[in-house]
C-alpha cells in the first residue's frame, strides 16, 4: 500500500464521518429557520458572537453548549442503566454507519489505481442501509423500554409497530428498483442514472420507477420518525415518548442521531432515485473530457450568483425597526466580505485547474469534487423536503398510519414489482 | 317521645312536636323562621320582631313565632308577600345604622345579618343622613371584644349574663338609635363563661380577642370533637384549616349543643385550651439527648422493657378508654404494675355547679371503670421495686414537686409517651411523642357517667402515632380497634347493643349498674 | 325559535382526495408560499421584534400585582381575604393583624403573591372590595434565578407603581 493509499482511506472515512455530523448543524438550522418561515415567524436569531449572529446559526452552538453541560439525569426507578446509556448510542451510531455505503463521487482513478469513493469501499450498496435501519429501531425500542415509563413504552411500541409495518413495503420498493438497476451496489446504480433515456432524459430512478419513489420515500419518512410519522415522539400525546427520560447529552445524541438518520436517509433517496453523485447530462466520463470548459463556465458563474446573493444578504440582514447605525449593516457587510473572499479562492483554485495539464490528476480530482457538490447540493435539497412536509403535515392517527402502510403502500409495492418485472422482460 | 301535632306552614301540612314555639318546633322539620333575638337556651325575648309571622284566620293575624306555641291545625303563613314586606322592613331598619364592615368583620361568613339581607332584603341602602356613631373595638374584658356599630340590640349577650351565669355585667343603655349594648363603668366581664356571649351574638358586634383576625370563618374546616380540659366532656367543633404550605392548626374550640352534657355553651378556660394542642406538642423522639428516628427509640424501649426485672406503667387519667385497655393488656402481659395516679390533676374547689369540674381530666371514671388502682402508695410502691417506669402521657409534675419527684425517681429509667413536651419528658431517658386528643379518636366516659364517643379531628402533616399503637407495638395483645372494642364491650355492658359507630351523638348514659361499679 | 344550523360540507371524500398526494402536494405549495415570500423578504414576517420593540401594554391588561396605597402611602388593603378567598390557583396566602392608625381595623401583615401559581386571571381585583389590588402595573415578563424570588411580598407590591393615570385606569372598565 503506498501513502497515497492511507491518504485515501483517511479522507474517505473521514468524509464519510464527519460530513453527516456537520450537517446535523445545518439540518438544526434549517429545521428551526426554515419552520419559522414557513409559520411566516422568523425563527431563533438573537444568539450572537459580538453581534454576529450568523443568520442564527449561533444558536445550535449555544443550545450545543447547553446540551453538554447540563446536568445529566438518570432516575432512581431506572433499573437496567446500561441499556438506558446503550439505547442512545444505538440510535447514533447505526444512523453515522448507515451513510457509510453512499458513494459521494464516481470510482476515482489516481496513478492508475481506481478508490470507491465511499465510507466503506463494499458493494453491499442498499443492504447495508436496510440492515442498519432497522437496527436502528432497537436503539428506540431499549431506550422506551429501559426507560420505565409508560410514556416511554408507549412511544418505544409505536416505533416498533411502525418499522415493521414499514419495512416491508420499503424492501419491495428496492425490489423492483433492483430489477430495473440490476445490482445492490449503489455506485454501479449511480453510474446506471447517467445514461441518458431516449438521449435527452437522465435515466434517473425517479424518471424509472416513480411508484417505487413514492413509497421509497413516504417509508423514509416512517423510518427516520419524522412528521407525520413522529407518533413515536408525538410531544401532544405522550410528551416525547421514548425519550421522555433523558436529559443532556443523552438527549442531545438521539437528536443528532435523529438528524443524521435524516441525512442518511435523504442520501440513499438521492443515490436511488435522483441520480446520486450525477449531473444531469454531464456524466463523469463527458466531464472527464470537458473539465476546463466547465471550470470556466463556473468561474464565469459564481461571481454573478454571489453578487445577487450579496444583494438578497444586504436587504435581508438588517434590523427591522428604527435603529440608529444599525449594527446589523455592517455585520452583513462583513459576510458579504467573508463570501467574496470565498469566492476569489474558488477562482483561484479553478484558474489553477485551467492551466493544468489536461487529463491528469487535477482534472479527476476536480470531477469527484464537482460530484461531491452536486450529491450534497441534491442531499441538502432533499433533507429540505423533509423540513418542508414536517411544517406542512399533521401527525397521522395511529389507524391511519397502519392504514396506510398495510392497505396502500403494501398492495402498490407488489403491483409495481410485477409491472416493472413484466416491462423489464418485455424490453429484454 | 313528645305528642305530635298537626299544622300548616304556607298551606302544607307538617308534622312537629307540642309544646315548642313556632320557630323550634317548625325549624326541626326544616323549616326556618328567621330570628335574631331568640336563642332556645335564653327564650323568647320578642324584641327584634325577625319571626313576625302571619296567622291564617287567627286573632290576631300576626303573631312573634318565638313567643307563639305550635298549636294543633295552625295555618302560618311565611311567604305571604306581607309577611316578606315585613322581614325586609326589618332587615332594612336593623341595617340603617350598620357600619356594614364585613371586609373586616369576623363574624363574615357566621353572620345572621349577613344571611338575612342576602335572603330577605338585597336592596340597596335608602338612608341619606349620617349613621350613628358608636363605639368601637370595645374590650369588654375575658376577652371579648365589642363593636357598638354593628350590634343589632337583640340582648342575647345581656340575657345570658343574667340568666345562665347570673352575674349582669352587661346591659343596654339609652333608648332608639342610640341604644347600645355595655358594661357598667370599671366593671369588665368577669365570668368564667363569658367567651360564649361571641357565639350568641348574631351579627359581628361580640368577637373574641383570641380568634380576632386569625381566620376568615370559611376557611375553616369544623370537625366534632370532645373536650379534655375537665371532666365534665363538653362538646365541641373544633375549627381547624391547613394553610398552603403549613400545617393543620387549630384555631379555636366551639360548643356544640348537647343537653345531656353542655347544652349550648362551654367556659372560657376549655374554648381556649386548644391552644395545648397547637403548641408546645413533643414532635420528635429522643433516646438519650440524642433526637433518633420513632422506630429506633421504640426498638431501644422494648429492649429496656426485656432487660428490667420489673417494669411499672403510669396511665394518665386523660388517655381514651381504648388507649387504657390496651396499655392494660400490655400491662398484664408482661407482669408490670399499672397505677394511674393522678392526684395533681385534680384542683379542689376550682369547680362550680355549672360546667366546669374539680377534676381536670377526661376520663377518670372509666380509670375507676377498668379497676386501675390510682392511689398515692400503689404508685409509689410500684416505682420503688421496677427499674423502669413507663409513663403514658402522665404528667407527674402536676401531683409532685420537682425535687420530690426527682427524688422518686432517681433509681428507675423512664420512657415518657407523651403528647406535649414539659418537665416529664425532660428528665425521661426516652420521649416517644403521641397524638393528642384532637387527633385519634376514642371513648371517655365524663363525671356524669356518661360515655362519648369522639372521631379523629385533625390529620397532622406527619401524623403522630397514638398511645394505642404505641403500647400494641411495645407488645401488648391488642393489636387493633376491634379488639380493643371488643374488651371494652366485655368491661361495660351498655356497649354490648352498640357498635362503635352507633353510640349515640349525644352520649349513653351508663346504668345505675354500671354507675355502682365505677364508683366502688 | 329553532337553532339556526348551517351544514358544513364534509371535505376529503373525492377520489382525488382519498390519493392524499395531491392533496399532500398542494398543501405543500401553500407552505412553499410562505416561506418563498419570507426568504425573498423578511420584513413582511407577522412578528414583533421583541425584545427591541416592546409591546403596546393596554389598560385592561393584566399584569404583575400590587397593592394600592392610600394618599399617605399607606396600605389600603383591609385583610378581608377576599383575594384569597377567590384566587382559583391559591396563590394569595394573607396573614391579617390589627390597624391602629384608625383608617380601618384590619390590614394585612404579611401579603405574598406566589407568581409561579398564579394564573393572572385577575379575580383578585374583581374581588377587592376598597380597589386594594390591582394588576395595571404592566410588568408581563418575571424572571427570577430562585423559586422564592416569585414570591411577592408586601413591600414589593406595595412600591411597585402603576402603569397608568387613573383616569386611564377608570376608562378601562376597571
Amino acid at each position: 500500500m503506498s501513502p497515497l493509499d492511507y491518504l485515501m482511506i483517511a479522507i474517505r472515512v473521514a468524509f464519510s464521518a464527519f460530513v453527516p455530523l456537520c450537517f446535523v448543524a445545518v439540518c438544526v438550522w434549517m429545521e428551526r429557520r426554515g419552520a419559522g418561515y414557513f409559520q411566516d415567524r422568523s425563527g431563533p436569531n438573537r444568539a450572537g458572537i459580538f453581534g454576529f449572529r450568523a443568520a442564527g446559526l449561533v444558536q445550535n452552538l449555544a443550545d450545543g453548549l447547553k446540551l453538554a453541560f447540563k446536568e445529566d439525569i438518570i432516575s432512581q426507578h431506572i433499573k437496567h442503566k446500561f441499556f438506558f446509556v446503550l439505547a442512545p448510542v444505538i440510535v447514533f451510531f447505526t444512523a453515522v454507519v448507515s451513510f457509510a455505503v453512499v458513494p459521494y463521487a464516481d470510482t476515482l482513478v489516481l496513478n492508475g489505481k481506481s478508490y470507491m469513493m465511499q465510507g466503506i469501499p463494499v458493494d453491499l450498496g442498499i443492504l447495508w442501509f436496510i440492515a442498519l435501519a432497522g437496527f436502528s429501531v432497537y436503539g428506540i425500542i431499549l431506550a422506551g423500554w429501559s426507560s420505565s415509563n409508560k410514556y416511554g413504552i408507549l412511544g418505544s411500541l409505536r416505533s416498533a409497530a411502525q418499522v415493521i409495518s414499514y419495512e416491508i413495503p420499503m424492501g419491495l420498493a428496492i425490489v423492483s428498483l433492483l430489477i430495473v438497476y440490476g445490482t445492490v451496489s449503489l455506485n454501479e446504480m449511480a453510474q446506471f442514472q447517467g445514461k441518458l433515456l431516449f438521449g435527452f432524459i437522465p435515466m434517473w430512478g425517479a424518471v424509472l420507477q416513480p411508484v417505487g419513489m413514492v413509497i421509497f420515500i413516504i417509508a423514509a419518512f416512517a423510518e427516520c420518525n419524522r412528521t407525520p410519522f413522529d407518533l413515536a415522539e408525538g410531544e401532544s400525546e405522550i410528551v416525547a415518548g421514548f425519550h421522555v427520560e433523558y436529559s443532556a447529552m443523552k438527549f442531545a445524541i438521539f437528536f443528532m442521531g435523529e438528524y443524521v438518520a435524516m441525512f442518511a436517509s435523504s442520501s440513499i433517496i438521492v443515490t436511488l432515485f435522483f441520480g446520486g453523485y450525477q449531473i444531469p447530462f454531464l456524466s463523469t466520463a463527458t466531464l472527464l473530457n470537458w473539465a476546463k470548459p466547465v471550470a470556466f463556465l463556473l468561474m464565469i458563474a459564481l461571481p454573478v450568483v454571489m453578487y445577487f446573493f450579496a444583494g438578497w444578504i444586504r436587504r435581508s440582514n438588517v434590523s427591522h425597526y428604527p435603529r440608529e447605525n444599525d449594527p446589523r449593516v455592517f455585520e452583513a457587510n462583513v459576510y458579504i466580505k467573508c463570501f467574496w473572499g470565498l469566492i476569489v479562492i474558488l477562482e483561484l483554485v479553478l484558474l489553477a485547474i485551467l492551466f493544468s495539464p489536461s487529463g491528469g490528476a487535477a482534472a479527476s480530482i476536480f470531477v469527484a469534487l464537482l460530484q461531491i457538490c452536486t450529491l450534497l447540493l441534491k442531499v441538502t435539497m432533499m433533507i429540505f423536503v423533509f423540513i418542508w412536509v414536517r411544517w406542512t403535515l399533521p401527525r397521522f392517527r395511529y389507524d391511519q398510519l397502519q392504514k396506510l402502510g398495510w392497505q396502500m403502500l403494501l398492495p402498490l409495492a407488489l403491483l409495481n414489482i410485477f409491472i416493472t418485472s413484466a416491462v423489464v422482460v418485455a424490453l429484454s | 317521645m313528645a305528642d305530635k301535632i298537626k299544622l300548616f306552614v304556607n298551606g302544607v301540612e307538617v308534622e312537629v312536636e307540642a309544646g315548642k314555639n313556632l320557630i323550634d318546633a317548625v325549624g326541626a322539620v326544616g323549616i326556618e323562621i328567621p330570628h335574631l333575638c331568640y336563642h332556645p337556651a335564653l327564650g323568647a325575648d320578642g324584641n327584634c320582631r325577625m319571626c313576625l309571622v302571619g296567622i291564617e284566620d287567627g286573632r290576631p293575624p300576626l303573631v312573634p313565632a318565638c313567643k307563639t306555641p305550635a298549636q294543633e291545625g295552625m295555618k302560618v303563613l311565611l311567604d305571604a308577600e306581607h309577611i316578606k314586606k315585613i322581614q325586609h322592613d326589618v332587615m332594612e331598619f336593623e341595617l340603617i345604622n350598620h357600619p356594614t364592615d364585613c371586609p373586616v368583620c369576623d363574624q363574615a361568613g357566621e353572620c345572621k345579618l349577613q344571611d338575612y339581607y342576602m335572603s330577605y332584603d338585597h336592596a340597596k341602602s335608602r338612608m341619606n343622613v349620617p349613621q350613628v356613631v358608636k363605639g368601637k373595638k370595645m374590650d369588654f374584658g375575658a376577652g371579648v371584644v365589642h363593636d357598638q356599630e354593628r350590634c343589632v340590640v337583640c340582648g342575647r349577650c345581656v340575657r345570658f349574663c343574667r340568666q345562665i351565669t347570673k352575674t349582669g355585667e352587661l346591659g343596654i343603655i339609652n333608648r332608639t338609635d342610640d341604644a347600645r349594648v355595655n358594661i357598667f363603668p370599671g366593671r369588665p366581664l368577669a365570668n368564667r363563661y363569658a367567651i360564649n356571649v361571641v357565639d350568641l351574638c348574631p351579627v359581628g358586634a361580640m368577637t373574641s380577642k383570641d380568634f380576632r383576625f386569625k381566620q376568615r370563618v370559611w376557611f375553616l374546616k369544623k370537625a366534632p370533637g370532645i373536650c379534655h380540659g375537665c371532666s365534665k366532656g363538653c362538646n365541641i367543633t373544633i375549627d381547624h384549616n391547613r394553610e398552603k404550605y403549613k400545617d393543620d392548626i387549630i384555631y379555636r374550640f366551639r360548643p356544640r349543643l348537647n343537653e345531656q352534657v353542655n347544652g349550648y355553651f362551654m367556659c372560657d378556660e376549655g374554648r381556649l385550651s386548644y391552644k395545648k394542642e397547637n403548641e408546645g406538642r413533643l414532635t420528635e423522639a429522643r433516646l438519650g439527648t440524642k433526637v433518633r428516628p420513632i422506630d429506633d427509640v421504640l426498638a431501644a424501649c422494648s429492649k429496656e422493657m426485656e432487660q428490667a426485672a420489673k417494669i411499672a406503667i403510669l396511665l394518665s387519667p386523660n388517655c381514651s378508654l381504648e388507649q387504657m385497655v390496651t396499655v392494660q393488656a400490655l400491662a398484664e402481659k408482661i407482669g408490670a404494675a399499672l397505677s394511674g395516679y393522678s392526684e395533681g390533676y385534680i384542683k379542689t374547689g376550682d369547680g362550680d355547679d355549672y360546667l366546669i369540674q374539680d377534676d381536670k381530666s377526661a376520663n377518670r371514671a372509666g380509670l375507676n371503670l377498668l379497676g386501675i388502682d390510682s392511689s398515692k402508695e400503689g404508685f409509689e410502691k410500684a416505682v420503688q421495686e421496677a427499674s423502669l417506669l413507663l409513663n403514658f402521657n402522665n404528667d407527674l409534675t402536676l401531683s409532685y414537686q420537682e425535687n420530690e419527684l426527682t427524688k422518686l425517681l432517681k433509681d428507675t429509667k423512664i420512657v415518657a409517651v407523651a403528647a406535649a413536651a414539659n418537665q416529664c419528658t425532660a428528665m425521661a431517658d426516652m420521649a416517644i411523642p403521641v397524638a393528642s386528643f384532637s387527633e385519634y379518636a376514642g371513648t371517655l366516659i365524663n363525671c356524669d357517667n356518661i360515655l362519648q364517643h369522639f372521631a379523629k379531628a385533625i390529620t397532622k402533616n406527619e401524623d403522630l402515632a397514638d398511645i394505642c399503637t404505641i403500647a400494641a407495638r411495645l407488645g401488648s395483645p391488642l393489636q387493633n380497634d376491634n379488639e380493643r372494642y371488643s374488651v371494652l364491650q366485655k368491661c361495660i355492658s351498655a356497649l354490648k347493643e352498640f357498635g362503635v359507630d352507633q353510640i349515640p351523638a349525644e352520649g349513653l348514659n351508663l346504668k345505675k349498674s354500671e354507675a355502682a361499679n365505677v364508683t366502688a | 325559535m329553532g337553532a339556526t344550523v348551517k351544514t358544513i360540507e364534509r371535505k376529503g371524500s373525492s377520489l382525488i382526495e382519498r390519493l392524499y398526494l395531491i392533496e399532500i402536494f398542494k398543501g405543500m405549495a401553500t407552505t412553499f408560499g410562505h416561506l418563498w415570500r419570507n426568504l425573498a423578504d423578511n420584513r413582511r414576517l407577522y412578528v414583533r421584534h421583541y425584545p427591541e420593540v416592546q409591546p403596546e401594554i393596554p389598560v385592561r391588561w393584566r399584569g404583575r400585582h400590587r397593592l394600592t396605597t392610600h394618599p399617605d402611602n399607606t396600605v389600603k388593603c383591609v385583610a378581608c381575604f377576599m383575594c384569597q378567598t377567590n384566587c382559583p390557583a391559591n396563590c394569595i396566602m394573607i396573614e391579617a393583624g390589627e390597624r391602629l392608625d384608625g383608617k380601618a381595623e384590619k390590614m394585612p401583615v404579611k401579603f405574598n403573591i406566589d407568581l409561579l401559581e398564579c394564573i393572572y386571571c385577575g379575580y383578585c381585583v374583581e374581588a377587592c372590595p376598597v380597589d386594594a389590588i390591582r394588576m395595571d402595573t404592566g410588568i408581563f415578563s418575571v424572571t427570577g434565578n430562585k423559586k422564592e424570588s416569585f414570591v411577592l411580598g408586601l413591600e414589593e407590591l406595595l412600591t411597585t407603581p402603576g402603569a397608568f393615570s387613573e383616569e386611564e385606569y377608570k376608562k378601562g372598565g376597571a
